[in-house]
Order: structure tokens, then C-alpha cells, then sequence
């Protein structure tokens, strides 16, 4: 394990987008890593909204029409190597938004998150159970250490 | 020449935030017109978030609609259910049992409690007091296990159906015993963070007299729940309801209508919802828990109103032929996104993140088909 990614181990910082979901799994997410039941925190996981310093995307919701964009411009500005999470039933294949204006793709959902950004690891539930995420983060972290 | 020269004096800019923004949690966009750092004016617009639940809704089997409209909202996911329910009850005249009425309530004022604290935690957040909203996560564990005690999930744990409540939400002896163990429990704690939180001079400090709401421009804005009360309007459809016409209650009212005052409202009526979850443990009625014996007919549209964390809640939808036709769901953040953009302006723009966080906005309930009438 080289030098950058020992310490990139020691500090990874997961960003959350809120991409049209119930605002249920989002803050099932921000209590696995904020709230001391859980405390992501104590194993070096940081959340963070700014892109330029996250190193794991967490991507919630059907992703709406509007959210496409938004979403491909924040992959875009994580710097390498990064991994993506999709959390919850509706990113993994529309929930129940999935025949909202006939099968997505449709005019309101680009949904789901895999066809817009690629994906590494896949979080199921509704709402997600906080002990998901973190197995889900911790699986996606080998993506980042052995980089380099 | 006039307009000319007062362009020259005055410098506004213009602080675009969002739709995805590091300052904001949820996807909304704001333009705030700033001078010399004070906000002048603000905009927010959702839309962003638009899924259209009336849309699936239209057209399906009522009960399947009514647990529909539970996906509206990660926070006040049993609030969607039981007021789409009663619009069906109130349509079709059926009678439910009393004790499921208390059991609806007991979920009612559990998730009233975890969407305070919930609340309580974001706003000590965005204050940048770290270790008061950890310790609001810890406290409001405490609930979410109650709630997945009784509904078998931490956040879609909707408890209504059509005529009663889930055969799942059933109070047993056991769960009456958890549920006030954990209610003293929950009781304790808050205790503990409300002495420690009205006695920090630091966080008084920094939040009295900031996004001020006058009383008569939150009526005019139609604000709703808790962030009337906290300008110091007594109104709370809790006490028009006939579920609660068996509890005592207070309805917690504030003077300043400032960002301190939306605090210390939801944390007294924290201490409100615990009184009514104990009197509805200790008055619990036997009995059936649904009632089966209803007809399905054709009727109008019919509206219900009811009391939800954060304000009013409207459902309305007639059925035809056992199926939802014409939805409408008007959430309470809807009506309180005027005071999010009034109370900022005239504030420091570092203030502008907190004056819409004392609003308790949810963004992702407010998104939907509006239709805005003139008047």
C-alpha cells in the first residue's frame, strides 16, 4: 500500500446527492455517519457537500430530468479515484416512480442511477437501513486504496 | 439620469445557490440579491424534485393509493398515509375503532417527536454546533427504535389503512411495556439537552433576533404548524381533530417569531407529544383495531385537513368505481416556503442558511403540481 493511499484511508469523505428521492434514505445515510449509534465518523468516514474533496458519491433517488445534468457535472468534478454508491430501491431501479409517466427513461425520470453514472456498489432497501450503507461504503473502499 | 445614478450608488450581486449546492442539503434553487452583504431580497424555486405521486395515484385501487402516498415523504411518511386514509374514511362514512384511532395517534406524536428532533439536529448543524446535533441523533435513536418497534420499519412505517390500523401496529403487552420504558426514557434525555441547550449563552446568542417573522406577515404568507405558533399565532388543527378530543394538550406558542423561538417551539412541543403518547398508554381502549364491515361507492371529492409535524396537511380525492380519481396532496412546506424567503431578507447573508433551516423545510414533499390563484 503506497503512501496516498494510506492516507487516503485514514480520511474518506462521502458526498450525498438528494436526486429526487423521499428525503427517507437521505437522512438514514447522513445518521449512519452523523449519528453516534452508528458514527461512521469513528472509522475515518467524513460527509461533505462539496464535490472537489470527496472521494465516495452517494447517490439517492430516481434521478429526476433535472437532476440529470447536475448529476454527471458532480461525477465529472471528483477527483480520481472515486467510487459511486446508489443507495435505496429507487436509484437501483426507480422505486415506486419506476411507471410514473410510463417505464423510466420517461419524460419526468432519467432514472435509474446506473444509466446516467457508472455504478460500484448497490444499497437496496426502502428506506435503506443505516448498517446497509456502511457495508455498502466499506465495499466500495477497496476501489479507492488500491488505486495506487 | 436618476435611474442611472442610483445604479451607480447602488452595488447589488446577485448569490445564485443550488439546485445542488454545499451549503444546501436538498436540491432547491435560491437567488439571493445581496448589498454590502446584506440580503435585499430572496427567490426559491423548487420544481427540481417533481415526481408526481397524484399521477401514479390516479387510477389505482384506494388501498393501494393510500400507501402510495406514504412514498411522498421520508420524514412524515405515516402523516401521508393516515391523511389519505381519512379522506377515504370521511367519503365512504366509515367508523373507526377507538383504539386504532389511539394508536394512530401514538405513531402520530412518535413521528412528530423524531421530526423535531430531526429538525433540532439540522438547525445545530447549520449553526456549526456539531455536538448538539450528534447528541439529537443519539436522542431521536431512541425513537426511530420505537417506530420499528410498532411499524416494522425505521422510515416508511406508515400505520393507517382503510378503516383501522395495520394488523403489524398492534400494542401487546410487551410493546406498551418498551413504548414507555423508551417514553421515560426519551423524557430523561430531552430534559437534559433542553436545560443544556436554553442555558448555552453561545447558542442564544446566535440565534436571538435573527430571520425575524412578524405574526401578521406569517398569516399573510399562510405559514402553517409550528412556524406560525413560533410568531405567536395559537393555531393548531391538533385541537379541531376528533382523535385528540380525549387528550390534553398545550399548544406551544413563542413572541419573537425569530430563529430562537422556532427552536425552543419544537422542543416544548416535544414535551406536549410525550404527555399525549403517555395518556394514550395509559387510557388505551381493548377492542378490534380495524373495521371491516364498509361498503366501496362512488363519491365526491372529499378534503381532510390534518396536524403534521410541520403544519397543515391537505388530501383530497373522489373515487370511482373503488379507484382514486383527482388528487391532491398540498403539504405543509408549500405554504412555509414564503417565510423561508421573507425572513432572510434584511438579515447578514451567513444568517440566509439559517433562516430557511428554521422553517423546516422538505423539499422533496414540497414538489408538487401547483396551480397558484390570484387574488
Amino acid at each position: 500500500m503506497s503512501l496516498k493511499s494510506y492516507s487516503r484511508g485514514r480520511a474518506v469523505h462521502v458526498m450525498l446527492v438528494y436526486t429526487g428521492g423521499c428525503n427517507g434514505c437521505d437522512i438514514e445515510i447522513v445518521n449512519c455517519i452523523l449519528s453516534p449509534k452508528f458514527d461512521a465518523e469513528q472509522y475515518k468516514v467524513f460527509l461533505t457537500w462539496n464535490p472537489r474533496e470527496a472521494d465516495v458519491l452517494v447517490v439517492t433517488g430516481p434521478v429526476t430530468k433535472y437532476n440529470e445534468q447536475p448529476l454527471r457535472e458532480i461525477y465529472k468534478a471528483i477527483p480520481e479515484p472515486k467510487a459511486v454508491v446508489a443507495a435505496g430501491a429507487c436509484a437501483l431501479m426507480g422505486g415506486v416512480y419506476k411507471n410514473c409517466h410510463g417505464d423510466i427513461p420517461s419524460e419526468e425520470i432519467s432514472g435509474p442511477v446506473d444509466q446516467i453514472i457508472p455504478v460500484d456498489a448497490k444499497v437496496p432497501g426502502c428506506a435503506v437501513r443505516p448498517q446497509d450503507v456502511v457495508a455498502g461504503l466499506v465495499s466500495a473502499l477497496p476501489l479507492l486504496l488500491n488505486a495506487d | 439620469m436618476d435611474d442611472n445614478k442610483e445604479n451607480r450608488t447602488v452595488i447589488e450581486a446577485e448569490v445564485p445557490m443550488g439546485t445542488v449546492h454545499p451549503g444546501a442539503l436538498e436540491p432547491y434553487r435560491l437567488r439571493l440579491f445581496v448589498e454590502d452583504e446584506i440580503v435585499r431580497d430572496a427567490e426559491m424555486t423548487v420544481g427540481v424534485n417533481h415526481r408526481g405521486v397524484e399521477r401514479i395515484m390516479e387510477g389505482l385501487p384506494v388501498e393501494k393509493a393510500n400507501s402510495l402516498t406514504e412514498k411522498i415523504c421520508g420524514i412524515c411518511s405515516n402523516s401521508h398515509i393516515w391523511n389519505s386514509c381519512r379522506v377515504g374514511e370521511i367519503a365512504l362514512g366509515i367508523e373507526v375503532p377507538e383504539r386504532a384511532v389511539y394508536i394512530r395517534v401514538i405513531m402520530g406524536e412518535l413521528e412528530r417527536l423524531h421530526s423535531h428532533l430531526l429538525y433540532l439536529a439540522h438547525g445545530s448543524e447549520v449553526l456549526g454546533h456539531e455536538t448538539f446535533a450528534m447528541r439529537l441523533f443519539y436522542i431521536r435513536e431512541t425513537v426511530m427504535e420505537l417506530l420499528r418497534m410498532i411499524g416494522g420499519n425505521r422510515v416508511q412505517y406508515g400505520s393507517a389503512v382503510l378503516g383501522g390500523v395495520r394488523p403489524r401496529c398492534e400494542l401487546d403487552q410487551m410493546r406498551i411495556q418498551k413504548l414507555s420504558e423508551g417514553i421515560e426514557l426519551l423524557k430523561e434525555k430531552l430534559n437534559d439537552f433542553a436545560n443544556r441547550f436554553v442555558s448555552d449563552p453561545l447558542v442564544m446568542s446566535r440565534i436571538t433576533g435573527v430571520g425575524v417573522t412578524k405574526p401578521e406577515d406569517a398569516l399573510r404568507l399562510a405559514c402553517s404548524g409550528p412556524t406560525l405558533r413560533a410568531t405567536g399565532v395559537e393555531m393548531d388543527l391538533r385541537t379541531g381533530m376528533y382523535e385528540y378530543d380525549s387528550f390534553e394538550f398545550d399548544v406551544i406558542t413563542q413572541d419573537d417569531g425569530d430563529v430562537k423561538s422556532q427552536l425552543l417551539t419544537r422542543v416544548f412541543e416535544n414535551f406536549e407529544s410525550i404527555k399525549i403518547i403517555q395518556q394514550a398508554i395509559r387510557n388505551l381502549p381493548d377492542g378490534p383495531i380495524t373495521n371491516r364491515s364498509w361498503e366501496m361507492q362512488d363519491t365526491p371529492i372529499t378534503k381532510s385537513y390534518i396536524e403534521v409535524p410541520r403544519g397543515t396537511l391537505y388530501h383530497s380525492y373522489a373515487l370511482e368505481d373503488g379507484r382514486v380519481r383527482n388528487s391532491v396532496i398540498r403539504t405543509p412546506s408549500m405554504a412555509n416556503i414564503g417565510a423561508m424567503q421573507y425572513s432572510a431578507i434584511g438579515h447578514h447573508i451567513t444568517d440566509a442558511q439559517l433562516c430557511i433551516v428554521q422553517c423546516d423545510p422538505c423539499f422533496t414533499c414540497t414538489d408538487r403540481a401547483i396551480q397558484i390563484i390570484k387574488r
